[in-house]
């Protein structure tokens, strides 16, 4: 069933795939650095790391997605080229992906036909419900055929979009954050599934991050940190700490200088510039998006609120903001604060604009650039090229689309127009994503500098994905899981702590 | 009062209904398709008056309406393939390529009128498509005289109605096109060609529409003239819409059009022509309420005029 | 695309839409220099010509392309400006018609302006609480509507409406006090140019130098930074605009019949609605811009008649060419922009 018909047992057979040396750049990013990774057949193999460490580039390659720049791919021992998705998929290699790729609007089984290889004019809809019938009686997964997608939870949804991939037939069966969304009972059955059909004889890529739920059905793992392999290992021979240390780098901070730990600061004086207490939030679907969050952020500090991404960091960003409105709970805000989104292009900057223009988002609002309904465009472009200047945005003049400037230089103008008129209170979301390590180094100097103003310090609130970002410049950590903001005690093994809260294991 | 009744005058009212109606249906089921791929083509007022003038010339030229016919559909999907290469191929907006479509289309086919029978006001005489009784059904009492004694495009209607509701709903090629139309994304991660989909239903819709106009040249009005079309492109958007987007329905959706349309002669013959203008809006009204909800619930294909791949800076 | 290149595509978009013409015109058999020297001799030979025929003619253009321009500007797809241009015709001809005697006309002709606005931003209103409440798309809509107003009208000259004699469907001629003036004595050109230039002006100010239109513009630029980075209530902008938008089309309805026309009958509007698609969109989406496009189709269509008498070029060849216009000018900015990237 898994192409070769005289399977050799498990581990003397060649690896069904083998990545080894991939390398991928985008622009100044290195995504992958020299990334490696051997799963042989019927083999469970956990993929770990953090957001940001490479893993989705990783599986983009072997989906067909996205090209390597360097390195040599290998399926069942053989050299291979995967330039599409198709190519994947014949290759053996089948992709539920994180984010679904269902159609919402057809049936459960029309979508499972839309991936099933048959000629234009046939409606296999009798061999496909057989063929889902066949697999639900194998493996346990039954979903229900004639619904609507659209009306289905996102627990059910993943396990038509597994099914559809079975379907397939895959040799590779590559399970993307496959728990991220799933309740606990859900989770117990995703990983009967995988232990089921690992025993059938595929290989199945599990990637995460929860360091419980791969340890309790990994045959092997291997951990990913910004780019690169940095361990490789059975499960017998790993336990939670050391993963843990591996994804966070703790084992390599040691030689860094950095300071890791609470700031000695007594310099958190007067009362908060912002409170939540018992925030929640509910999703449309029915779920959560914060569960009774408390944070107080007084003037002087810098709050970190590290996690992986899908636990409500943005959601808790946008309240921090002032956008979103909560469903319980209080919240104190000060009027119109200063926010840095995370998405710079669609939330950050208007970027058929110019400079005076995407400034003039916050500013046309005051009365020094007003004069009644008209605004002083003289004025404010004075200002702004004060601001350009303070903030060392590059460009080719006042005038050019912000557009054109590159990804550091906008990230600049973001932070010159909400850092205006001394803000005392700032929401950072990502604030260095996709940015250089120069454009990084001059946001995190910017919101230190905020912090450390003499007259009137401002209290930030960093959210990131990026826990060295989080621990290089927080005052006091929190971390963000499954919408609640959990407090990280300061001490020793601070990283290690977070990192390991931030992953689900205790 | 009992003129009201009168059997000969109701039927005339259904028959002309009927009549009135397949060319919108024609132009509805095409653009049906282009709509299910996700393509609004504002365009198909341009391939029905290019369809109109393209049989008009290809019956007079060959003294065969059956061949006026095909070149009308010809014509209609050669205009429907401009408006395809700009908005599939070059991914510019849907709305202004389509303003552009018409726009260029109303005027090419007048002077192309103009320049080649001058502008005198005499009409064209071209070789009909006449009503041709079908054996057997044409004598089914009420529904024979209505239905079945129609020129041979509107039997083309009838039978492509439900043909390509199987299409739609009852094959590979179809779903794959309902998906396209729904989540181009997804579909392009399931290994289906997007803009080739688009490409090919767009250009269908306008062979369509390009058989509709044969039928107001051929068929309807045995002419030729400027703009004779007569907004009919528009009128099968919201035909479309009507019909929910399913051929058979959309076919209905086109004959209640037409019959609203009827209802003037049918008002005038009795001498009623007070508002009867107001009931040809009632098929519009119906249409928005559709669309806003209150009577049963219109959702057009997911994707529906937004470009691909998506012009978002984003992520 | 920076300004500079803007104007290098507009350029560029020009340029090969005369050589289009020219070439289109040479295939039929035309010769090209006498065909577009009749074209603007025709157009704007003479004062006459410049005043009576392409600047009236331009007009109803003229506003509906602002109206096209300012929804297109907010991201808004409104197709509807011939229902919202019926839509005022109706309701300025009612009021014009019913005008008490012996009122001045200082008094009445503003007021039917004014009502005939309402008119076509009432005429907006229904495809953009669609929009705004229920999500639908305003392109279908708005046709939708436009449909549903052709046939109110035809059916108001036809009954409530209709003139005394009950003849033809059409209403009386309004009566002089409510008829528009002229602005050049012995010319046709009447007020309804004078508002459309300074409509365009003051469009064009309140768009680039106060609060209000910079929020527009940025709502239509970028929904998302909008609200975020700019803290703009999305929703507000749109439905104002969507409003105004319907207001300036159903204004240049009641232009028209105040101004030219001085009844209202069916079939009023040769699709300016639709071409002022064109209008707007070969303006750059800008007020000003808009002048000069209107004018321009104002001239290709005026001077249309007097290519086919001289010429023998029929009619139908301008719009072949106003659309041929409009899709170069698609193509070149796509090119450009992929250049850009």
């Amino acid at each position: 069933m898994n192409g070769d018909p005289d399977t050799p047992a498990k581990g003397s057979a060649p690896a069904a795939v083998e990545l080894r040396e991939l390398v991928r750049t985008f622009g100044p990013v290195r995504a992958l650095d020299g990334a490696a990774l051997v799963a042989r057949p019927g083999e469970i193999h956990g993929l770990l790391g953090e957001n940001g460490a490479g893993k989705t580039t990783l599986l983009s390659v072997l989906a067909g997605l996205l090209t390597p720049d360097a390195g040599e791919i290998r399926v069942a021992g053989r050299v291979v080229r995967i330039d599409t998705p198709r190519e994947a998929r014949r290759l053996g290699i089948g992709m539920v992906h994180q984010h679904f790729s269902l159609v919402p609007p057809l049936s459960v089984l029309e979508n499972l036909m839309l991936a099933w290889p048959r000629s234009a004019l046939a409606w296999p809809e009798d061999e496909v419900r057989e063929a889902a019938e066949a697999l639900a009686g194998e493996t346990g997964l039954t979903v229900p055929l004639d619904a609507r997608v659209s009306n289905l939870g996102v627990g059910e949804r993943q396990r038509v979009e597994i099914l559809k991939v079975l379907l397939q037939d895959p040799r590779i069966l590559i399970l993307d954050e496959p728990t991220a969304v799933l309740s606990p009972p859900e989770v117990e059955g995703l990983l009967a599934l995988v232990r089921e059909l690992a025993r059938a004889g595929t290989s199945v890529l599990f990637v995460a991050h929860k360091l419980d739920e791969v340890l309790a059905v990994a045959d092997r793992v291997t951990v990913l940190r910004r780019g690169r392999t940095v361990l490789e290992a059975a499960r017998s021979e790993v336990d939670a700490p050391r993963l843990a240390r591996a994804m966070v780098g703790a084992e390599a901070a040691a030689s860094l200088t950095e300071e890791v730990g609470p700031r000695p600061r007594g310099r958190t004086v007067g009362d908060p510039v912002a409170r939540l207490r018992g925030v929640s939030l509910g999703s449309e679907a029915g779920g959560w998006r914060l569960r009774e969050v408390d944070l107080e952020v007084r003037p002087g500090e810098i709050v970190g609120v590290a996690g992986v991404e899908g636990n409500g960091q943005r959601w808790l960003a946008r309240v921090l903001a002032g956008e979103t409105a909560t469903d319980a709970g209080t919240v104190l805000l000060p009027p119109n604060p200063s926010f840095i989104p995370q998405d710079r292009r669609d939330e950050g900057l208007v970027e058929d604009f110019d400079l005076v223009e995407n400034m003039a988002l916050r500013a046309h609002r005051e009365r020094s650039f007003r004069k009644g309904p008209f605004i002083r465009w003289p004025t404010l472009r004075e200002w702004t090229a004060d601001r350009v200047e303070a903030f060392g945005v590059r460009s080719d003049g006042l005038d050019t689309r912000v557009r054109t400037l590159s990804g550091g230089n906008q990230q600049r103008v973001v932070l010159a127009r909400e850092l205006a008129g001394d803000p005392g209170f700032v929401v950072a979301e990502n604030p260095t994503r996709g940015l250089d390590v120069a454009g990084a180094d001059f946001v995190h100097r910017t919101l230190r500098a905020l912090r450390d103003r003499a007259e009137r310090p401002a209290g930030v609130v960093l959210l990131s994905t990026d826990l060295d970002e989080v621990l290089a410049l927080a005052d006091r950590v929190h971390v963000m899981v499954r919408g609640r903001l959990e407090a990280i005690e300061p001490g020793p093994d601070l990283r290690t702590r977070v990192g390991e809260r931030m992953l689900g294991a205790r | 009062m009992s003129a009201l009744l009168d059997g000969a005058l109701i039927l005339a009212f259904l028959e002309a209904g009927v009549r009135l109606g397949i060319p919108l249906a024609l132009a509805a089921l095409g653009e049906t398709i282009s709509e299910r791929s996700g393509v609004l083509n504002i365009g198909l007022e341009g391939a029905i008056i290019a369809g109109a003038l393209g049989a008009a010339l290809g019956a007079l030229d060959t003294g065969s309406p059956g061949l006026g016919v095909l070149l009308g559909g010809l014509a209609g999907a050669g205009v429907a393939m401009v408006f395809a290469v700009f908005v599939v191929g070059l991914n510019t907006d849907q709305i202004i390529a389509g303003t552009a479509v018409t726009l260029g289309g109303l005027g090419f086919t007048a002077a192309v009128y103009q320049a080649r029978f001058g502008a005198t006001g005499t009409a064209l005489t071209l070789p009909t498509l006449d009503p041709l009784p079908l054996p057997g059904l044409s004598a089914i009492p009420v529904l024979g005289p209505v239905f079945f004694r129609q020129a041979p495009t509107a039997y083309l209607a009838y039978l492509l109605a439900p043909l390509l509701a199987w299409f739609l709903f009852r094959t590979t090629a179809g779903l794959r096109l309902r998906a396209v139309g729904e989540a181009p994304d997804a579909a392009a991660a399931a290994g289906i060609r997007v803009r080739a989909v688009r490409f090919w239903a767009t250009v269908a819709g306008g062979a369509l529409a390009g058989l509709a106009g044969a039928h107001l040249s051929l068929a309807y009005a045995g002419t030729f003239a400027e703009g004779m079309s007569a907004g009919r492109g528009f009128i099968a958007i919201a035909v479309v819409v009507l019909g929910r987007w399913s051929p058979v329905r959309v076919l209905a959706a086109a004959l209640f059009f037409g019959a609203a349309s009827a209802l003037q002669f049918f008002l005038q013959n009795l001498g009623w022509d007070l508002g009867y203008q107001l009931f040809l809006a009632v098929p519009y009204i119906l249409t928005l309420a559709a669309l806003g909800g209150w009577v049963g619930r219109a959702k057009a294909p997911e994707a529906l005029a937004l470009p691909w791949p998506s012009r978002r800076s984003g992520a | 695309m920076t300004r500079s290149r803007a104007w290098v595509a507009g350029g560029l978009a020009l340029a090969a839409t005369l050589a289009a013409a020219a070439g289109s015109l040479a295939l039929g058999g035309f010769d090209p220099w006498r065909a577009l020297s009749a074209l603007v001799t025709g157009s704007l030979g003479s004062p006459t010509a410049v005043l009576s025929i392409t600047l009236v003619r331009a007009v109803p253009l003229m506003l509906t392309g602002l109206a096209v321009a300012l929804a297109f500007r907010a991201g808004i797809w409104n197709i509807g400006a011939e229902g919202q241009l019926y839509a005022g015709a109706v309701a300025g001809v009612a009021v014009a018609l019913s005008a008490p005697e012996g009122m001045s006309a200082w008094l009445i002709v503003p007021s039917t302006l004014l009502v005939g606005g309402v008119a076509g931003a009432a005429w907006a209103a229904v495809p953009a609480v669609l929009r705004l409440r229920a999500g639908v798309g305003e392109v279908i809509t708005t046709i939708l509507m436009n449909f549903v107003a052709i046939h109110l009208a035809a059916w108001m000259v036809h009954g409530p409406l209709q003139e005394a004699r009950g003849v033809f469907p059409q209403t009386d001629r309004i009566p002089d006090v409510a008829r528009l003036p002229v602005m050049v004595p012995g010319s046709r050109l009447h007020l309804g140019f004078g508002l459309a230039v300074l409509l365009a002006l003051g469009l064009w100010v309140w768009q680039r130098f106060t609060a209000s239109g910079f929020r527009v513009r940025a709502v239509g630029a970028s929904p998302g930074a909008a609200r975020v980075a700019g803290r703009i209530d999305e929703g507000r902008v749109l439905l104002r605009v969507f409003l105004a938008s319907g207001a300036i089309a159903g204004l240049a309805g009641v232009v028209q019949v105040t101004g030219v026309t001085f009844a209202l009958y069916e079939d009023f509007s040769p699709d300016w609605g639709y071409t002022a698609i064109a209008v707007a969109l070969l303006a750059g989406l800008h007020p000003v811009g808009v002048l000069i496009s209107g004018a321009l189709f104002g001239a290709l269509e005026g001077g249309a008649g007097a290519m086919q008498r001289e010429a023998g070029v029929p009619a139908g060849w301008v719009q072949a060419v106003e659309a041929l216009a409009i899709l170069s000018i698609l193509a070149v900015n796509r090119f450009m922009a992929r250049r850009d990237r």
